[in-house]
């Protein structure tokens, strides 16, 4: 065989996978930005029949962690005990007061109509895996559009939000983790209702922007989601404020921010089967003069639109 | 076919249960199966074209359970293997320390491809790549797995009959001529 002519298609036919990559990752950009729902037929089959061998694999590891879980949770347990009794006590405290004001201002009955604004049906989810690559953070579950799962989705559990969900097979679907780079949250700070934008940093905290000029952000603020938009109903928890950086000359000003979820301890969680625009706002990037309903609640309105918020 | 198709189903089960440890350890201390696998093949497999192939299909299933675009993984995988093939020609990878510190050096490469098409193809994300403690962190649990899983796919092409000892044993007679 000519040795030219064996490296030229050689050659040729690295140049052709690498032209397949690119389209492939240009078509799903696209398919993303559409809406479009579920993964291309090969792709699903695969994650579909991912699910139940990952789950039989998980079987020893999750046995072997319980095991751990239960030991070290025990070291601790009477004190715990107690710091939880005294927790209760006071929350109980604080809810008869809560109450009572909320009688006297007349909203509680304006809170039982808003009621069912927030009755969102959900579907409980198990975690199969995790991501694979140590770059993105993504999870995934034994539940697809066979159950109702479509991406877009917001997926909490009972700590606060967890994600959304990207891509769903017929059995699966893949959910980016809050803490993903291309996640970003519009949250609202409960104290001072000062409001920002969350974003992943790929680790295991995130980052709360806001607009420097009057947003009133302090160490152990809680952030909860601002509900505007559509794609998460107000009030979820996100994290809670750890760190707040000297902004400088700086408009934006960022604030390091601790997950409510234990995303480390996540085994199950709910979807939430209503899907909002999120995709097309995580991926259409709204500009700077987008209005500020299109980068209210979604992931990943771009800095410049976060910039253009006015606090209120 | 048979080794192909017999490695596509280890990379399978690699990236399954790189899945459920992932779920259990940090994403920075679980090693790369795939990835190293890869990096192997492109050491070891004799058929360039086969491993070509096997890379892009082991980087298409690592999008698929990574949550990144369909793609990514495909094209930076076959850039490993080829750097793996092309670096293997000149420099020795057999032994263990010379293919842990390519595999460590492959992986931080590997780290800002994956941050640049990020970026490029993802702009609202920006062009972020992991803390420095992170990266070289996880390129040095690569570079600690690297050999063994080289060593595994070793067996496996070994057990498939692709492994290239056949090359080692071809013994060259010097031709003797009479005047």
């Amino acid at each position: 065989m000519n040795p030219l002519g064996r490296s030229a298609r050689m050659a040729l036919g690295v140049a052709g996978l690498l032209l397949i990559a690119l389209i492939s990752m240009v078509s799903n950009r696209r398919a993303l930005i559409s809406g479009a729902s579920s993964l291309p037929w090969g792709a699903g089959a695969v994650m579909d029949v991912a699910v139940p061998v990952q789950k039989t694999m998980a079987v020893p590891v999750d046995v072997v962690r319980d095991a751990w879980r239960d030991y070290v949770d025990l070291l601790d347990v009477r004190q715990e005990n107690a710091s939880l009794r005294e927790q209760v006590w006071h929350l109980e405290e604080d809810n008869l007061q809560l109450r009572e004001a909320l009688v006297a201002s007349g909203r509680l009955e304006r809170i039982a109509d808003m009621r069912d604004d927030f009755e969102i049906p959900m579907l409980p989810a198990e975690l199969v895996g995790g991501g694979v690559s140590p770059w993105f953070r993504s999870v995934m579950f034994d539940r697809g559009h066979g159950d109702g799962v479509r991406a877009g989705m917001p997926v909490i559990s009972e700590q606060g939000l967890v994600g959304l969900v990207t891509a769903a097979s017929r059995r699966a679907s893949q959910t980016m983790l809050l803490l993903d780079r291309q996640s970003a949250v519009d949250g609202t700070i409960q104290r001072s209702r000062a409001r920002g934008m969350v974003r992943g940093r790929g680790g295991d905290e995130l980052a709360f922007e806001f607009v420097a000029r009057g947003g009133d952000v302090q160490v152990g603020d809680v952030v909860i989601t601002s509900g505007l938009g559509g794609v998460y109903p107000k009030g979820l928890r996100v994290g809670e404020i750890t760190r707040v950086s000297d902004p400088g000359s700086r408009l934006l000003q960022t604030a390091t921010l601790a997950p409510a979820v234990d995303f480390g301890r996540l085994e199950q969680v709910f979807v939430m089967l209503r899907r909002g625009p999120t995709m097309e706002l995580l991926y259409s990037g709204a500009g700077p003069d987008a209005e500020p309903t299109n980068t209210e609640s979604g992931l990943a309105a771009t800095r410049g639109a976060a910039a253009a918020e006015p606090t209120p | 076919m048979k080794p192909a198709v017999a490695l596509l189903g280890v990379g399978m089960f690699a990236i399954l249960l790189q899945g459920v440890l992932a779920s259990l350890i940090p994403a920075a201390l679980t090693p790369d199966l795939s990835f190293l696998l890869v990096v192997a093949l492109g050491t070891r497999l004799r058929s360039t074209g086969t491993g070509l192939l096997l890379a892009s299909g082991l980087g298409y299933l690592a999008d698929l359970f990574s949550g990144s675009l369909l793609g990514l993984h495909a094209l930076l995988r076959v850039l490993a293997f080829g750097a793996a093939r092309l670096c293997s020609r000149q420099l020795n990878l057999r032994g263990a320390l010379p293919q842990a510190v390519f595999v460590g050096f492959l992986t931080l490469v590997n780290a800002l491809g994956v941050a640049a098409l990020t970026a490029f193809f993802s702009p609202e994300a920006g062009f972020g790549v992991p803390p420095l403690g992170t990266l070289l962190l996880h390129a040095f649990v690569n570079a600690i797995f690297g050999p063994l899983v080289a060593g595994g796919c070793e067996v496996i092409l070994a057990f498939a009959g692709e492994d290239d000892r056949g090359r080692h044993l071809l013994r060259l007679e010097a031709r003797s001529y009479r005047s």
